[in-house]
Parts: C-alpha cells; structure tokens; sequence
C-alpha cells in the first residue's frame, strides 16, 4: 500500500515536472496566472518547480528519503488545492497548469476546478500515506537500511529514539 | 573469574560490540541521508539555474528591417528579398501566453528577421470568447489595423503587449490606444477617429474566425515554421527557435 502510494504520487510528480521543463518561459506564466505571487517570486516558482517535481518524484519512485519527500511533496500538493481554490474563488478563468501549459483555458473551454483539486487531494492523502507508514521491502530506504526494518516497527522509538 | 562474573562480562562485550555497530550503522544512515539530501537540492538548485538560462531573451538588434502592413491587417518583418524560411506569428494582444512569448522569444524573432534568416509574419487574432477579455483584444487588434505604416505598427505592437491588461478587467481603453499609437510615431489625423469608433473591429473578429479554423490553430500563439506548428520547447526557448528557423533556411 505505502508503494502504491509513493508510486502514484511519484509518477504523477515526475509526468507533471517533465511535460513543463522544456518551457521555462511557460513556467512561469502558468504561475503568474494565479496571480498570487509577486512577478520575481512567481519566476522563480516558475524555473524551480519543475525540476523540483521531478527529483521529488525521483525520490518516491525509488523510495529514497520516503518520508521526507513524501512530507514535502505533500506540502506542495496542499499548496496547490489552495492555489486552485484560490483561483476558483476569485473568479478567474485559468486551466491550472499542473501538466504544462501557460495557465490559459483553450478557447471555448471551461475551468475544470473541482477536479483538479479532486486530483491533488487525492495526492495528498498518498502522501501522508507515504508518510506515516515506513516505505515498504521495496523502497531504497530499506535495501540501504535507511528505514526501519519491518517488523521493527515496535522497536524504532526506543531503539533511534532521536533520529526520528 | 566465576562463572557469572564470566558470564557477566561476556554479556558487557556483546553489549558494547552492539552499541558500536549501531553507532557505525547511525552514521553510515546519516552519511547516506546526507548525500543523498545533498544531491537532491543540487539537482534542483541546478535545474532551477538552466531553467533561467534557457529562457533568457537575446538582445534585441539595433535595427528593425522594413515591416509591411498588408491589406489583410498581418504584417510582414523582412529584409529586402528575403522570402524564405517563413515563420508566422499568431498571437492575441490580450492573451497572457503571447506576452511571455514575445518577452522570451519577442527579440529573436525580430533579429532572425533583420538578420535576413527569416520573413517574419505576424497575424494577430482575437481567440477570446469571454468578457472582458474579447472586447479588449477586439479594441486593440482593431487599433492596430488602423496603423499604414510598418515601423509605426511594430512600436504599437510591442506597446501593446507591454501594456497587457490582466485578464480578469477590462483595459485596452479607447483613449489609451490613441495615445499609444501617437507614443508610437503614427501621425496621421484620421487615426483617433478610426480607433475610437472601431471602424476594423469586425474585420478583425471575422478574420480570426476565419484563420483559426483555416490554420487549425488551438490557442495562441502558435509559431508556424514554413507551416508547420512549432512546439512550445522550440517556441518559448530563443536558442531553440534561433537553430530551428536557421536549419529551416539552410
């Protein structure tokens, strides 16, 4: 189940960083459709974010650093349903450019909030999934011992007390 | 020795033994953890630098070459006898995307064209079907037809778009057109009238109807190479651009 859920969210991280890296100057008008962000914050919100995406999928997808990255990209996806939210409630008429493009509906087309933020929100609960539980057999985390061994569970508070 | 003093010791070697492995363990993690947490941010902090790098806009050149207003309302960048690569610009004055392509990739499409690599042809359209973003790229796409002369229009043009209004309000007021197409040299005393009463604005709605269907064009901009759509990794990164219309006139 903790694979599931740091797949999933992996996957859909790297596909949505990948499909805007090739486009920087797209980036970052797809933030600046928000309207949120000053103009320099929004640019560098809109250079970081996809390669930021990428290796923290990267890192889920092998499961290295679970936890942290899973507490981060759950942060992100949070971060997103409010921007999204945001959007909705100050009655703009962006697409929300989580998968490439410049934030702009095509022509004819309506925003399509609710499931955007239907989407991400599952994204968050398979990040605080890939969170709370420790990263599963097939992780990187275990092979390199950087997780608690299965069946150990009991044993990590007393055991590392203070590494966690 | 007895034998639980034996026993006793031998237990405190094992616990000592223990205790030292796992302090080689916890910091064997935490070199790990380390390197791996450093080579994550370097990526990003890398990624984030290249990202900056590739959307940088070149210079723009000293000199525009001759721009022509054609009857159509389009007009064309071009150096003398320059006829191919053709690379068409279709954008809207009001579409926020056609602002970041002309601060991306604006300059190196002016300087292929003055450097003679390409005839470069721009068509602006009107896409938006909602208020009040149609009525503004109607009010200034109509503005621009209303300009003869190709140095004055492309001034208006950059104008424009460093004047876009955000999509949420209405802009491109009627006053601040005529203003800018004065700001941009055009003299000519029938212009206010022909931007305060509109006189192009349905040319201009009828010709977009009619280019984005013919063209097949989805969203705009659209850069077209000799007809073929340029994705938006060639469109927006000016380097790419540059190699894809050089190659093309090769």
């Amino acid at each position: 189940m903790t694979t599931f859920a740091r797949l999933m969210l992996g996957g859909v991280l790297i596909a949505a960083g990948w499909l805007k890296i090739g486009a920087p100057a797209l980036s970052v008008q797809a933030v600046k459709a928000y309207e949120l962000l000053p103009g320099g914050v929004a640019t560098a919100v809109g250079y970081g974010l996809p390669i930021l995406e990428i290796v923290l999928g990267a890192l889920l997808v092998l499961g290295l650093l679970t936890r942290v990255s899973a507490v981060v990209a759950g942060l992100l996806m949070l971060a997103f349903v409010a921007g999204i939210a945001s959007a909705w409630a100050r009655g703009l008429r962006i697409d929300c450019g989580c998968f490439g493009g410049d934030g702009t509906l095509a022509a004819g087309q309506d925003p399509g909030y609710l499931t955007e933020m239907l989407r991400d929100g599952g994204l968050v609960l398979c990040a605080a999934w890939a969170a709370r539980f420790p990263p599963g057999r097939l992780a990187l985390d275990s092979v390199l011992g950087l997780a608690d061994r299965p069946g150990h569970h009991d044993l990590h508070d007393h055991d590392e007390g203070n590494d966690s | 020795m007895s034998k639980g003093a034996r026993e006793a010791s031998a237990r405190d070697r094992i616990a000592a033994q223990r205790a030292a492995e796992r302090k080689r363990d916890r910091r064997k993690r935490l070199v790990t953890i380390s390197v791996v947490g450093v080579v994550a941010v370097a990526a990003i902090g890398f990624g984030s630098w290249y990202a900056a790098t590739q959307d940088t806009a070149e210079q723009p050149a000293l000199a525009l070459p001759p721009a022509t207003v054609n009857g159509d309302g389009t007009v064309t960048l071009a150096k003398a006898g320059v006829t191919a690569p053709v690379l068409d610009v279709y954008e809207d004055f009001q579409c926020p995307a056609c602002k970041a392509l002309e601060d991306s990739s604006g300059s190196t499409i002016k300087n292929l064209a003055a450097e003679g690599k390409a005839k470069v042809v721009y068509h602006p359209l009107t896409i938006f079907r909602q208020e009040p973003t149609r009525s503004n790229s109607l009010r200034a796409g109509a503005a621009a037809r209303c300009i003869a002369d190709g140095k004055h229009w492309m001034a208006f043009h950059d104008k424009l778009f460093a004047n876009q209004p955000s999509e949420t309000v209405e802009g491109f007021a009627l006053n601040d057109l005529v203003a800018w197409g004065e700001e941009s040299g055009v003299t000519d005393s029938a212009f206010p009238t022909c931007v305060t009463s509109q006189k192009h604005a349905q040319a201009q709605a009828d010709q977009s109807v009619e280019v984005l269907r013919k063209q097949n064009i989805g969203g705009t901009p659209e850069l077209k190479l000799d007809g073929v759509a340029l994705p938006n990794e060639t469109a927006f990164v000016p380097a790419k651009l540059r190699e894809a219309v050089t190659a093309a006139g090769k």
